[in-house]
């Protein structure tokens, strides 16, 4: 009786610790996936357009970030560029660098956008928008205040939006040239191959990944297809086991 | 001799599974006038009424298998009445949950319920988990039910003598394995294997369910497990339905009954063996599975089907050529069956090898071929299995006036409606789709001609239905 109790109450503490868990900060490309994102007014040239009237001219990629960033922003700007450069002609798309942070005006996004080089390339639009948490919101963008370091604590991310302004793909961090492509292509509604790296949540992944080599190799997922079989046979052989057999043929 | 108790249950499950088939029947034909712009259903109305016709009809024709099993075995074995109540009693609990998780809870995946879809859903809230609980009780049910033939089956027979090695070898053997015994054998392994792989994927769903985001799930793994447990368990419905063919298809046509040959034997054990990993032709499409189990899927799938397909043709065959065969409902049942079985799994095999899927796959190819051997194929070997035993029950002989109308209406309206599907296939329209995009438009017309065909399968089985519960009923009134 008081085992079955003790058993009972630790399964249900240990459940309620697991279920109390917050994931906390989850960097998940697949967020929003396929989801629309907020039609948003957003500033530029002088102007306020609707985030739709943009995208439904073709598809966009938006890029966020704030111009008093002592961290990521600078190289993962740098890196979009020189990506666009790179990337066929025909896979281009237009590149919408919005801001997050409130303290950014009209005036911070002109002077950025010279700073790169691109105030005159009109594949390039620096804005800002005063519905800013509504935009974060519908791509899964949660940038955090810290206030001892005056700085946004934030990832690099790209997000896709295609010409019906929904959300093809996400890339998070400072992504390779083939990531780059695929999301150009993804907003094209070319239909892109994906799986999600295995990660140390995943437990049972058919890939474990080796991030010296960059290699998968077969995990306990795919070993674990091995054990209904397995199972089945220890059932059959329990099964079969004892048994006076009065064969009656 | 069967007992009174047992055909009252057999009754009970034959009642049970004919009123859900028509109902499900009326849900596929429903689904068809929409495709074919006849009726317009929602989106969510068409995926939940998807979902639960793919549920309930994989649900109700493998526990006619096994209700058909159970009763055949007593010829052979004492089989245990309580567990198939108890069976009876989960299935029909099950079946109440599905049906509220997908009309209340609008729970639409599907019936393959792929990962991670169910955490995704556009439905309440409560119907993921209450439909993995559904999941779960239809499981235990049917793990104890096989279970516990099985255990009766090695109470009388050793399991080298159950799976017929004795017949492998050169000579006759002392013992004869009848060939219900081992096809009903090697199929509840099987039934066996592919519940404990839905345990691991419901326990792997739930783990997540609970974790709040610290336990996620591989999508390959989940993909790999679905199958293994879906894709399994739907062929060996199959195989129970053949076992109750091998049993009862010579004896209906007075003929004598199969024996057992090394040929049978190892086309069966085979077919055990195989059919466990022929689902990875499910995979085809999935680029990160390694290539081997691709190649192992492809084999699989011949390994597991052409033997057992060519040694029950030949059977089947060797018993109505040259030979003066009493035609009755039952066996011309059993005997359409086959062919309904042997050409939808033509279709199987040219969809699982590796270059024809990608064009074939989830197009309408794929409900054509396994619509073919279902509803022209397994499901007539379950009526076949009815019609005999409702005759049994209601103490009638079994002749029936109307066989040639109602076998007429029957390959008519079924071969129809495959064949509108087939032809869709063939021109790449795309399955699972409620209204079809405007590339496929001008082919519509071909689903609302399957609907009408649908429409005349499903008048002779409303017909079979009447007559059969009227022969079931009579087994309460006995005393
Ligand atoms: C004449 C009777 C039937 C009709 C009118 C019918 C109709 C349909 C239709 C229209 C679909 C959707 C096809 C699509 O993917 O676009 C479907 C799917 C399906 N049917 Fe049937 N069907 C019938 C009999 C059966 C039988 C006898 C079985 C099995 C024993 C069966 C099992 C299924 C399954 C498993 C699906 C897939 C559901 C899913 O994709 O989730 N059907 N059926």
């Amino acid at each position: 009786m008081f085992k079955s109790i003790f058993c009972g109450l630790s399964i249900f503490c240990l459940g309620a610790v697991a279920r109390a868990q917050g994931p906390g900060y989850v960097f998940s490309e697949e967020d929003k996936i396929y989801q629309k994102v907020a039609d948003v007014n957003i500033a530029y040239d002088g102007e306020v357009r609707s985030l739709s009237g943009l995208y439904s001219q073709g598809p966009v990629v938006i890029a966020l970030i704030y111009t008093r960033c002592s961290g990521v922003c600078n190289p993962f700007l740098l890196q979009v560029k020189e990506n666009m450069l790179v990337a066929d002609s025909d896979e281009r798309s237009r590149v919408l660098v919005v801001s997050f942070d409130p303290r950014d005006g009209s005036g911070e996004m002109r002077r950025l956008a010279i700073r790169y080089g691109l105030d005159n390339d009109g594949g390039w639009i620096f804005a800002t928008t005063p519905q800013i948490s509504e935009l974060i919101n519908s791509v899964g963008f949660n940038p955090v205040w810290d206030s001892v370091r005056a700085q946004f604590d934030h990832e690099a991310l790209l997000v896709g939006i295609n010409d019906e302004g929904f959300i093809t793909r996400k890339l998070t961090g400072l992504r390779d040239f083939n990531a780059f492509t695929s999301l150009l292509r993804s907003i094209r509604n070319e239909f892109i191959l994906s799986y999600p790296l295995p990660n140390e949540n995943m437990v049972f992944s058919c890939f474990s990944y080796n991030p010296e080599t960059g290699k998968n190799q077969p995990g306990t997922g795919l070993l674990l297809l091995l054990l209904p079989a397995l199972l089945s046979l220890v059932v059959v052989f329990v099964l079969s086991r004892r048994h006076d057999r009065k064969p009656r043929f | 001799m069967a007992t009174l108790q047992l055909k009252k249950l057999t009754s009970v499950w034959i009642i049970t599974i004919l009123v859900l088939f028509v109902l499900a029947i009326v849900f596929g034909i429903l689904m068809r006038f929409n495709q074919g712009n006849a009726i317009h259903l929602s989106p969510v109305g068409f995926y939940s009424m998807m979902t639960i016709h793919g549920l309930t009809m994989i649900g109700i024709w493998f526990v006619a298998g096994m209700a058909a099993v159970n009763f055949l075995l007593q010829r052979y074995i004492k089989v245990s009445a309580g567990i198939n109540v108890f069976a009876l009693v989960l299935t029909v609990i099950g079946v109440v949950m599905l049906w509220l998780v997908t009309f209340v809870g609008e729970f639409h995946t599907g019936w393959t319920f792929l990962y991670p879809l169910p955490f995704r859903g556009a439905w309440k809230e409560w119907a993921t988990p209450l439909f993995l609980l559904a999941l779960g009780v239809l499981g235990i049910g049917w793990f104890v039910w096989s279970a516990g033939m099985l255990f009766q089956i090695f109470r009388k027979y050793r399991p080298a003598q159950a799976f017929a090695w004795q017949h492998l070898r050169k000579g006759s053997p002392e013992i004869e394995t009848p060939p219900f015994i081992l096809i009903s054998t090697v199929t509840l392994i099987g039934i066996i294997t592919c519940l404990v792989a839905a345990v691991l994927l419901l326990v792997l769903y739930f783990a997540e369910y609970f974790s709040s985001g610290s336990f996620v799930n591989d999508a390959l793994l989940m993909k790999n497990l679905t199958f293994f447990f879906g894709h399994t368990l739907a062929n060996e419905m199959l195989y129970l339905g053949l076992a109750s063919l091998y049993e009862l298809f010579p004896e209906v046509s007075g003929r004598p009954k199969f024996k057992m040959t090394w040929y049978v034997a190892l086309a069966w054990n085979c077919t055990m063996v195989f059919i466990l990993t022929a689902f990875f032709h499910h995979m085809y499409m999935d680029f990160v599975q390694p290539f081997a189990f691709q190649v192992i899927g492809q084999m699989a799938s011949y390994f597991a089907s052409v033997p057992a397909a060519a040694v029950t043709a030949f059977s089947v065959l060797a018993v109505v050529i040259k030979n003066p065969i009493r035609w009755s409902l039952t066996n011309t049942l059993f005997f359409v069956g086959v062919t309904g079985w042997l050409i939808g799994g033509v279709g199987a095999v040219i969809d699982a090898t590796i270059s024809n899927n990608f064009v074939l796959h989830n197009t309408l190819w794929v409900p054509a071929h396994f619509h073919t051997y279902n509803a022209i194929g397994n499901v007539l070997f379950s009526l076949a299995f009815f019609n005999w035993a409702a005759n049994e029950f209601g103490g009638k002989g079994h002749t029936d006036k109307f066989t040639r109308l109602k076998m007429t209406l029957l390959i008519i309206g079924g071969s129809g409606f495959v064949i509108m599907f087939y032809i869709g296939g063939a021109y790449s329209v795309p399955r699972r789709f409620n209204v079809y995009p405007q590339e496929f438009s001008s082919l519509s017309i071909l689903a609302s001609a399957g609907a009408l065909f649908a429409c005349l399968y499903l008048a002779v089985i409303v017909w079979f239905l009447v007559n059969t519960v009227n022969k079931c009923l009579k087994v309460f009134s006995a005393a």
